[in-house]
C-alpha cells in the first residue's frame, strides 16, 4: 500500500518538476518582461549540450550543470543587448525575432555540433519501495524544482534587486524617473530566465536524447504553465504547475499519454475560460 | 459601394494604386501563357496559403485579436472536404463539399468564438486557447489510425493522413494546373476586395475601434462582443478555405498540417508582411512562401539559417514589416522628391498609432 | 588458370569497351536524373544524413563504373526537413520540372503516403527505402526495406521462447506503432502468449516515469518497444535510471535508430533486433562495402539500415534499367514479374518480390549486451516478404494503390 501512495507522489513530483523546471525562466522573460520568447527551448538545448560537452570532458556533473546554466545565462544576457532590447515596447514584434533567431541556432548546432549525441548517463541509481523501483536523480529534479521556485522568491521578494525588477517591469519610464538602471535591470532579468532554461536543460541532460531540436518538447508545457499562472508571475507560477501536474498524473495513470496530454490543454482551455485573467488573479484577490 | 474599396483602414488609393492592381493583375492572368507550367500549379499552390494569413490579418491586424488557431480550422476544413468529397462522390460534388467544409470551419469558429469572447478572454490568453484547442485536435487526430475511425467510407487514417478524395471537379473536368490557377487567381481577388471593403465600412471601423480600445467602443454603445465574433468567423473561414483547397490540391492532408510548427506559419508570414494592412499581408505572404521554398530548393541544409536570419533581419530593420517597411521607403523617396513630406508624416503617424 | 586469364581478358575487352561507348554515348545520351527526398534538416535529420551518404556513394561508384546503360546518373537531392507538404511540393517539383527518371527517398510513413498519390498519377518508378509497417500494395512503389513479416515472425517468438510468454508494448501513437502493436498482437496470440499491456505513446513525449511504473505493475517477461523518434528514444535512459531491467525487442532500435552508439551503456542492455543490415555484419562483402563508405563519409556516426538501404535502392535501379533495356515503369515491372529483380547487396542476394514489389531479406537475430555491444545470435537465411501476397495482393494482375493491414485486407473479389 504504501508503495502505492509513494508511486502517486513520484509521479506528481516528477511532472510538478518538468512543469516548474521548464517554464521558471520563461515566467521571467515572457510573463514578467512581457517577450515572447519563441527561443526559450533553444536556451534549453544550449543548457543541455553544454553540460553534455562538458561532462565528456571530464567535468563532474555537477558543475558541469552549474556551467551550462551560467552560459545560458550569460548568452541571454548577450541576445538582450542585440535583439531583444529593441522589442520591449513591441512585444508582439518579438515573437518574429526570437522565432527567427530560434530557426538560426537549431539549424547551426546542426551543421556545426552534427545531428546526434551521446547521451551521457543518468546518476544517482535507483530504489525499490514495494514491486517499484524508481531513479533517485528523478527526486533531486524535483528538489531543484522547489529550490528554483524558492530562489525566484526570494531574489524577486526579498532583494533590493527583485524590488528595483518588479517597478521596471511595472512602469519603466517612472522608474527611471527615479534613478534606476532600467536597461541593465532589463539584461539582468532576462539573463536570469534565460540561466533558468540553461538550467532546465542542464538538469534533463542525462535523461534525455539530445537532439538540436530537443527545446521544442519543453515549449507548450512551459508557455502554457506560465499564461494559467496570470500576470502576478510568482504568485501563479506555482499552482498553475501543481494544478496541471495533478490532472496530467491522473489522467496519464488511468487514461494513458495521449489522453493525459489532450485532457491537459482542454483543462487548460477551461481554466482560462473561467478564469480569464489567470490562477494568481485570483489568489491575489482572495489575498486582499 | 466600390467607394468602400478604399478608406482609412487600408493603404493605397487613388489612380496610381489601382493602376499596379489592374496592372499585377494583368500580368498574373498573362502568366501561365508563357511560363512552365509546373510553375503556373507552384504558383497556384502558393496562393493557396494567403487566404489564411488575410484571415489572420483581419483578426490580428485589425481585429487585435492574436489567433493561434488558423491551422485549426484548415484542419476542420481541410479534413472537412476529404470526408465529404469522398462520401459525396466526387465529381461536381466536390465543389459542395468545398462549400460545406468552409461552412463548417466557420461554424466550429462560432463556437469556439462565443465560447472565448463572451468569456471576456483577449490577449495572450486569445492566443493559448486557441493553441491548445489546435494542438487537441492534431493529438486527437494523430491516434486514427485504426480502422476503426471512419466517417462512412473515408478513413481519418491517423499521422499517416487522409487520402483518396478527388480534387475539385467540374463534371469530368479536374481543375488542376491552369485552371486551378485561374480560380485561385479570381478567389484571391474577391476575397481580397471583399476585404477591402469590409474593414472600411462602418463594420470595419467598429473592429478598428475595438482593438484601439474596447472600453471606449462599448461606450459608443457598440456590442464589441458581436463585431469580434464576426471577425473571428470570417477570419478563421478563410482559413477553412485554405484548408479545403489544400486537401484538393494534394488529394492528401496529415494532423502535421494542424500542429505545431504548423501553427506558427501564418503568424510568421503575416508578422513578415506588416499586420496593419491587407495589401501587405497578401504580397508579404507570397512573396515569403516563395523566398521559403526558393530557399529550401537551393541552399539544402543551410535553408533554415537564411530563413531565421532573413526574418531576424526583417524585424529589426522593417519593424512595420517587410512590405509595409519597404513601400515607405519607395512612398518617402517619391514624395520626398515632390517634396510632400507632410502626407509621408500622416501615413507613418497612422501606421504608428496601430502599434500600441 | 585458363579461364581465369580468359575471363580477365573478356573482362578487360568487356571494360574497354564499355568505356568508348561511354564516351560516344556520353554527347549524345542526356544523364539519368535521379530525384531524391531526404530530411537533413529537423527532427529527422540524424536519419536521414546517413539515406542522403547512401544514395551519393551509390551514384558515384555507379558513375565510375560506366553508368547505367552507358548514361551518367545525376542526384537531384531536395530537404523536405520532415514537413509532409514539402514532401508533395518537392515530390511535384522533381517530377513535374525536373521531369527524374526515379524518385527515391521518404522516412516516415506519412511522408510516404504523401508522395504516393503524386507519383501515382506519373509513370515515374518509386523507391521507398526505408523498413516500414508493411501493406503497401502499389504498382508504383518498390519497397527496399524489411517489412513485418521479416521483422516480427522472427523476433518475437524468439523472444518468446528465450524470456516467457508475457510482453509488454510501448509503441508510438500514429500508424506505424499502431499496426506494428497489430502484428504483434497477431504473433503472440498464434503463440499462445499474452500482451499483458499496451500503451501508446504520443509523438513528442519525453517523460516516462508513469511508463515504467505501468510496465512494473503489469510484471511482463519482456518488452517490445516500438517508440518512435529522439525524444520518445528518452524511454531507455529513464528506464535504465529506474532500474527497469527487463529484456527489449524491437523492430527499429539498433540497426536503424543507433541507439546503442547514442546512449550510455548499459541503457540498451539486452535489446533483441531483426535486421537486414547492421554496421556490425562481419561477412566480407559486407565489410569491403563499409571501409567505402567510411572512406567518402569519415564522420559517420553509423551505417543504419535506412542509408544501407538507399545505397541498394541505386542499384537495384540500375539492375531493372539495364535488364528491362529501359527507364520506363512498365518495362522495369516486367523484369519484377519473371522475378528476375535481383542484386548482389552486402548483406547477400535480395531479390524483388513479384506480387508486392517488396524486397527479400536476409535476416539476422542481433541483441545488445552490457557494453553495447552486438552479437548476431541466429540466422534466419533468406525471408521473402510474403505477406501481402498471401492476402491477395498481386501488382501483376491488379494495381491496389491501397495499404492492407492485418486489420484491413483487401475485398475479396
Amino acid at each position: 500500500m504504501s508503495a502505492e501512495v509513494f508511486s502517486v507522489f513520484y509521479q506528481f513530483a516528477d511532472v510538478f518538476a518538468f512543469l516548474i523546471l521548464s517554464a521558471a525562466g520563461l515566467a521571467i522573460v515572457f510573463g514578467m518582461m512581457g517577450v515572447i520568447n519563441m527561443a526559450h527551448g533553444e536556451f534549453i538545448m544550449c543548457g543541455a549540450y553544454v553540460t553534455v560537452g562538458l561532462v565528456n570532458l571530464g567535468v563532474p556533473l555537477a558543475i558541469a550543470q552549474a556551467l551550462a546554466a551560467l552560459t545560458a545565462g550569460l548568452i541571454g544576457v548577450l541576445v538582450e543587448f542585440l535583439v531583444v532590447r529593441r522589442f520591449y515596447k513591441r512585444p508582439l514584434d518579438s515573437l518574429l525575432a526570437t522565432w527567427g533567431l530560434s530557426l538560426i541556432v537549431t539549424q547551426s548546432m546542426l551543421l556545426i555540433v552534427g545531428s546526434a549525441v551521446r547521451g551521457i548517463g543518468t546518476p544517482e541509481g535507483s530504489f525499490a519501495i514495494g514491486g517499484y523501483t524508481f531513479s533517485t536523480y528523478r527526486l533531486v529534479l524535483f528538489g531543484c524544482a522547489v529550490a528554483v521556485l524558492a530562489g525566484l522568491y526570494v531574489i524577486f521578494m526579498k532583494t533590493r534587486f527583485g524590488v528595483i525588477a518588479r517597478a521596471t517591469m511595472q512602469n519603466a519610464a517612472m522608474a527611471k524617473a527615479l534613478g534606476a538602471r532600467t536597461g541593465r535591470i532589463y539584461a539582468i532579468s532576462f539573463g536570469i530566465g534565460t540561466g533558468l532554461a540553461g538550467l532546465c536543460g542542464a538538469l534533463y541532460a542525462p535523461t534525455m536524447t539530445l537532439i538540436p531540436t530537443m527545446g521544442a518538447t519543453f515549449v507548450v508545457e512551459s508557455f502554457v504553465t506560465v499564461v494559467i499562472g496570470g500576470a502576478n508571475v510568482l504568485l501563479g507560477t506555482a499552482p498553475a504547475a501543481v494544478f496541471l501536474a495533478m490532472i496530467r498524473m491522473a489522467l496519464n495513470a488511468s487514461y494513458g499519454q495521449i489522453i493525459g496530454q489532450i485532457g491537459m490543454l482542454v483543462a487548460v482551455i477551461l481554466i482560462i475560460r473561467v478564469m480569464p485573467e489567470g490562477l494568481s488573479s485570483v489568489l491575489v484577490r482572495r489575498g486582499r | 459601394m466600390f467607394k468602400l474599396l478604399e478608406g482609412p483602414q487600408t493603404l493605397g488609393r487613388g489612380k496610381i494604386f489601382w493602376s499596379c492592381f489592374l496592372a499585377v493583375l494583368a500580368g498574373a492572368l498573362a502568366y501561365p501563357l508563357f511560363a512552365d507550367s509546373y510553375d503556373v500549379g507552384n504558383f497556384a499552390y502558393f496562393l493557396i496559403w494567403i487566404f489564411m494569413a488575410l484571415g489572420l490579418c483581419l483578426m490580428w491586424g485589425y481585429g487585435g485579436m492574436l489567433s493561434f488557431g488558423q491551422t485549426l480550422f484548415f484542419g476542420i476544413a481541410g479534413y472537412g472536404y476529404g470526408v465529404l468529397a469522398i462520401n459525396m462522390g466526387g465529381g461536381t460534388a466536390t465543389i459542395g463539399a468545398l462549400v460545406l467544409s468552409v461552412f463548417l470551419a466557420m461554424l466550429a469558429a462560432g463556437i469556439l468564438g462565443y465560447f472565448m469572447i463572451w468569456g471576456g478572454i483577449n490577449g495572450i490568453f486569445f492566443g493559448i486557447v486557441t493553441l491548445s484547442a489546435t494542438l487537441v485536435l492534431a493529438f486527437f487526430l494523430g491516434q486514427t489510425a485504426g480502422p476503426e475511425w471512419h466517417i462512412g467510407p473515408a478513413r481519418l487514417n491517423g499521422f499517416n493522413g487522409m487520402k483518396g478524395m478527388d480534387p475539385l471537379t467540374v463534371g469530368d473536368f479536374y481543375i488542376e494546373g491552369s485552371a486551378l490557377y485561374y480560380v485561385m487567381i479570381a478567389l484571391i481577388v474577391i476575397v481580397y476586395l471583399a476585404l477591402r471593403m469590409l474593414v472600411n465600412s462602418g463594420i470595419g471601423n467598429v473592429i478598428v475601434a475595438t482593438r484601439e480600445n474596447p472600453q471606449r467602443a462599448e461606450m459608443l454603445g457598440y456590442d464589441v462582443r458581436k463585431y469580434q465574433l464576426l471577425t473571428f468567423v470570417i477570419g478563421s473561414g478563410l482559413a477553412g478555405l485554405s484548408g479545403a483547397l489544400y486537401t484538393s490540391w494534394g488529394q492528401f492532408i496529415t494532423p502535421s498540417s494542424i500542429g505545431l510548427p504548423a501553427a506558427a506559419m501564418p503568424i510568421v508570414w503575416v508578422a513578415f508582411s506588416g499586420r496593419s494592412d491587407l495589401t501587405a499581408t497578401l504580397v508579404g505572404s507570397f512573396l515569403l512562401l516563395f523566398g521559403f521554398q526558393t530557399i529550401t530548393v537551393y541552399s539544402q541544409q543551410a535553408a533554415l539559417v537564411l530563413m531565421g536570419a532573413l526574418l531576424l533581419a526583417t524585424v529589426m530593420l522593417a519593424p512595420q514589416g517587410f512590405v509595409l517597411g519597404i513601400g515607405r521607403l519607395v512612398a518617402g523617396w517619391w514624395r520626398g522628391r515632390r517634396r510632400d513630406d507632410g502626407a509621408v508624416m500622416a501615413e507613418a503617424g497612422r501606421l504608428q498609432s496601430e502599434e500600441s | 588458370m585458363i579461364s581465369g586469364r580468359k575471363l580477365g581478358m573478356v573482362l578487360l575487352g568487356a571494360m574497354l569497351g564499355t568505356a568508348a561507348s561511354m564516351s560516344a554515348a556520353q554527347a549524345a545520351e542526356p544523364p539519368l536524373k535521379v530525384g531524391l527526398l531526404e530530411d537533413v534538416s529537423g527532427d529527422l535529420a540524424f536519419m536521414g544524413m546517413p539515406k542522403l551518404h547512401g544514395s551519393q556513394l551509390a551514384v558515384e561508384e555507379i558513375n565510375k563504373s560506366g553508368g547505367i546503360l552507358g548514361r551518367q546518373i545525376e542526384l537531384i537531392h531536395l530537404d523536405p526537413q520532415g514537413d509532409n507538404a514539402r514532401y508533395q511540393e518537392f515530390g511535384r517539383r522533381l517530377l513535374n520540372r525536373d521531369k527524374v527518371d526515379v524518385l527515391i527517398g521518404g522516412i516516415t510513413s506519412a511522408s510516404r503516403e504523401a508522395l504516393r498519390p503524386i507519383v501515382d498519377r506519373t509513370t515515374t518508378p518509386y523507391f521507398y527505402t526505408n523498413q516500414y509497417e508493411g501493406g503497401v500494395c502499389d504498382a508504383s512503389m518498390i519497397s527496399m526495406g524489411a517489412v513485418p513479416e521479416q521483422q516480427f515472425s522472427t523476433l518475437i517468438p524468439w523472444m518468446v521462447e528465450k524470456f516467457g510468454k508475457k510482453v509488454y508494448v510501448i509503441a508510438a501513437d500514429y500508424n506505424f506503432g499502431q499496426i506494428s502493436a497489430e502484428w504483434n498482437r497477431k504473433i503472440m496470440k498464434d503463440l499462445g502468449g499474452e500482451v499483458v499491456g499496451e500503451e501508446f505513446i504520443p509523438l513528442g513525449v519525453s517523460q516516462f516515469a508513469q511508463t515504467i511504473q505501468n510496465i512494473q505493475k503489469a510484471k511482463p517477461d519482456w518488452l517490445l518497444t516500438i517508440n518512435v523518434g529522439a525524444a520518445q528514444d528518452s524511454f531507455f535512459e529513464q528506464a535504465a535510471a529506474a532500474n527497469l531491467n527487463l529484456p527489449m525487442g524491437s523492430s527499429i532500435k539498433i540497426m536503424l535508430g543507433f541507439e546503442h552508439k547514442r546512449f550510455k551503456p548499459p541503457a540498451l542492455n539486452n535489446m533483441h533486433a531483426t535486421a537486414n543490415w547492421f554496421e556490425e555484419i562481419d561477412t566480407p562483402e559486407a565489410t569491403e562495402f563499409k571501409k567505402r563508405w567510411h572512406a567518402k563519409f569519415p564522420d559517420e556516426l553509423y551505417i543504419n539500415d535506412m542509408g544501407y538501404n538507399a545505397y541498394n535502392a541505386l542499384y537495384m535501379y540500375k539492375t531493372l534499367v539495364e535488364k528491362a533495356k529501359s527507364t520506363k515503369l512498365e518495362d522495369m515491372r516486367k523484369v519484377i514479374a519473371a522475378g528476375d529483380a535481383c542484386i548482389d547487396a552486402p548483406e547477400g542476394k535480395v531479390c524483388i518480390d513479384p506480387k508486392s514489389q517488396h524486397t527479400s531479406h536476409r535476416m539476422r537475430l542481433i541483441s545488445v549486451g552490457p557494453k553495447h555491444e552486438v552479437k548476431v545470435e541466429k540466422d534466419y537465411g533468406t525471408i521473402q516478404p510474403y505477406w501481402l501476397g498471401e492476402i491477395g495482393c498481386d501488382l501483376t494482375k491488379k494495381n491496389d494503390k491501397d495499404q492492407y493491414t492485418p486489420s484491413h485486407l483487401p475485398k475479396k473479389s
